[in-house]
């Protein structure tokens, strides 16, 4: 039996291991390669005044998540061809937002500057930190000057030339319709959501009536009688459960209460001060007081 | 000479400058009618004793909204980097309702409904008044979440109407919180004349079965089971029946005790304090008195009535199905609206005018807590479908 636990606890550790794996660090599989402008002839300029292919990535996380350490490249025999300093606060990109980083070609410029240049029918990959563990990647095809091609809403799997160049803004630039406004457009007078929440609810309540309805016994299951082997020499007297009453319960209650509070006598409020024949008490020790300087 | 007149100028000026900074200067007739509200629910929390742990806080903290400022101090609720706007910002992200859903499970007794869960679906049929609302709040022109936000009031459940309305329609948060803690302080008043209405004589002196013991297992299982069934079905609805459900999973595991007594002891206590307080001081008149919020007053009192009459005719309709003996008592039907424990207090006074040996508390507190379940679970839904 022993020997059948050691076996189980190593198969379980390995598998954790193995799970863990293949988990990606600080959520990096929510970082999404989102938008890229490969011909910049008339486009976005950077802090240096010059106009450069971007790469737009995107944290589709509801928490931050840090690029530093991660590798982009154009090279899918180089995974590791630009390494994403760690510990700048740039890389740490916010929840649901994004980091540009510009292929010119001249790392010196800032970490958001790569060494290498986007190429029209090239490739793009974002790697984890081990930069074996691929996170993203794009193959590009024919390229139009000015034009961005990305996911047609942000973290979507559906990839286009977009309408519009947003460099750290939403792909999606239509007009916005909130879960609500489609609801009602459906559903105009609310008996559509009346019909459907109620029945959520009532669903809700139901299972747990019916949980708590046919489960009851249960609770008082006896497990030690149940799986006993029998002695059929002994034959038990079937025992009676009376099943007692709430009220019965708080009338039992109550009677112990009283019984127990008749046991404390209630004296009359009057305070005796009496002295004592033993002077020396602990509180008035003065070898234990707390002005000795302890030795 | 020159000197003394020019002091004297200086003086004249100066007063006059800061009296352009005193309330005095700075009041409008909003202003004075929203302290005059505070005041009434001051009033009405000392002298009626209405809900006074929420009253005073809030009726209080709408004195201190409407005391009118010059901006730009860093002193309104509304300001920036204010303290109250510090304060605030848990009613703003929902932080403090959860918690006050942990103090409630901690204070919660779930026995009444575990010895007889059919009184869950009365919960459950109380929830019709939210519906309701939301349909007529939409027909008057509000937005779907507007309309969702202003509906939940109907669940009679001050922090699930905060929760929903500070993800759902902050801007609306000030009245919709005020509204709620309004019509939960008025059930007295609100309740009986429609479950009167509602119910035949015969009906009301119907005698219920004493509910039977639960064991300790039971009571300890059910927070396990109730918040993983409830929260299955609507994720969205997990900060507050996560919360509920882990309270009283503290009270009932009977390990905790320590826990329990500070969940709702001065935890429940600190929160309702900054909560009652916040909300109050969030109807400055300036940005509270509108239509809108007269809008939502009206809509507040219709999804009241509807929750209520909806609690009672089901608890008739399920009553057709049940065997003599076993039949429910209408008057209990009104409790499903939460209000813990105002409403179930409520089928208690109206059952004894009956009869004056029929106790409905112990059985009205059953569909008063499924009530708190039930209104949960209906926030999460309209999170889920409008958010």
């Amino acid at each position: 039996m022993k020997n059948f636990v050691r076996i189980g606890g190593v198969i379980l550790t390995l598998v954790m291991v193995m799970a863990a794996g293949q988990c990606f660090a600080q959520s990096a599989s929510d970082l999404k390669i989102n938008e890229v402008l490969v011909i910049n002839d008339s486009n976005f300029v950077d802090s240096y005044g010059e106009r450069n292919g971007w790469i737009e990535i995107f944290n589709s996380a509801y928490n931050s998540v840090d690029i530093g350490g991660m590798y982009l490249t154009d090279d899918p025999s180089n995974p590791k061809k630009y390494w994403i300093p760690k510990g700048d606060p740039i890389t740490k990109i916010a929840p649901r937002h994004y980091i540009l980083f510009y292929a010119n070609n001249n790392p010196t410029r800032g970490i958001q500057y790569l060494n290498f240049h986007l190429k029209e029918n090239g490739y793009l990959a974002l790697y984890e930190s081990n930069g074996r563990t691929l996170i993203d990647e794009i193959k590009l095809g024919d390229q139009k000057s000015d034009i961005s091609y990305g996911r047609l809403s942000d973290g979507g799997n559906e990839w286009g030339f977009l309408e519009k160049t947003t460099p750290g803004a939403n792909n999606y630039t239509g007009v916005k319709v909130t879960a609500g406004e489609k609801f009602v457009l459906l559903d105009p007078y609310g008996i559509g959501m009346a019909v459907i929440a109620m029945s959520v609810v009532f669903l809700a309540l139901i299972l747990l009536y019916l949980i708590f309805k046919h489960t009851k016994g249960l609770y008082t299951l006896d497990m030690k009688t149940l799986f006993r082997k029998k002695d059929p020499a002994v034959i038990a007297a079937p025992v009676s459960r009376e099943e007692i009453s709430g009220e019965v319960n708080a009338a039992i209650a109550m009677a112990l209460h009283m019984y127990v509070g008749a046991l404390h006598d209630h004296e009359e409020t009057v305070l005796t001060i009496k002295r004592v024949a033993r002077t020396y008490s602990p509180w008035s020790s003065k070898i234990y007081g707390l002005r000795n300087v302890p030795r | 000479m020159e000197h003394h007149g020019s002091f004297l100028s200086f003086v004249r000026d100066h007063l006059g400058q800061f009296f352009t900074y005193t309330a005095f200067a700075n009041m409008t007739f909003g202003h004075i009618i929203m302290i005059c509200v505070g005041l009434f629910f001051i009033y009405l929390a000392i002298s009626k004793e209405y809900e006074p742990l929420l009253l005073i806080p809030i009726g209080f903290g709408i004195l201190v909204g409407n005391i009118a400022f010059t901006p730009g101090f860093q002193i309104g609720i509304y300001e920036t980097g204010s303290v109250l706007n510090y304060l605030y910002f848990g009613v703003l992200q929902g932080v403090y309702p959860p918690l006050i859903f942990l103090g409630i499970g901690a204070m919660t007794d779930f026995s009444s409904l575990i010895s007889n869960p059919k009184l869950l679906l009365i919960g459950a049929a109380a929830q019709f008044g939210i519906f309701g609302a939301y349909a007529i709040a939409l027909l008057l022109g509000f937005s779907p979440a507007e309309s969702g936000a202003i509906a939940i009031i109907g669940g009679a459940d001050g922090p699930t109407a905060i929760f929903l309305s500070s993800k759902l329609a902050p801007e609306l948060l000030g009245a919709i919180a005020i509204s709620a803690y309004s019509y939960m302080a008025l059930v007295p008043v609100i309740q009986p004349p429609i479950m009167k209405l509602f119910t035949t004589s015969k009906e009301r002196l119907i005698r219920m079965k004493p509910p039977r013991s639960v064991s300790k297992t039971e009571k300890a299982m059910f927070p396990i089971i109730g918040m993983l069934l409830t929260t299955f079905i609507v994720p969205s609805g997990l900060p507050l029946l996560g919360m509920l459900f882990f309270g009283n999973l503290l009270k009932e595991s009977g390990v905790t005790k320590r826990l329990a007594d500070t969940a709702k002891g001065p935890m429940i206590d600190i929160v309702t304090i900054l909560i009652g307080l916040t909300v109050g001081a969030s109807t400055q008149a300036t940005t509270f008195i509108t239509t809108k919020s007269v809008g939502i007053f009206a809509l507040g009192a219709a999804s009241f009535i509807i929750a209520t009459a909806a609690g009672v005719l089901f608890v008739k309709f399920f009553n057709l199905f049940l065997k003599e003996g076993n039949k429910i008592n209408p008057l209990i039907g009104n409790a499903g609206v939460s209000a813990v424990p105002d409403s179930a207090r409520v089928s208690q006074f109206v059952g004894l005018e009956y009869d004056k040996t029929n106790h409905l508390l112990m059985h009205a507190m059953g569909p008063n807590v499924a009530g708190v379940i039930g209104s949960a679970v209906a926030a999460g839904i309209l999170l889920g479908f409008l958010a």
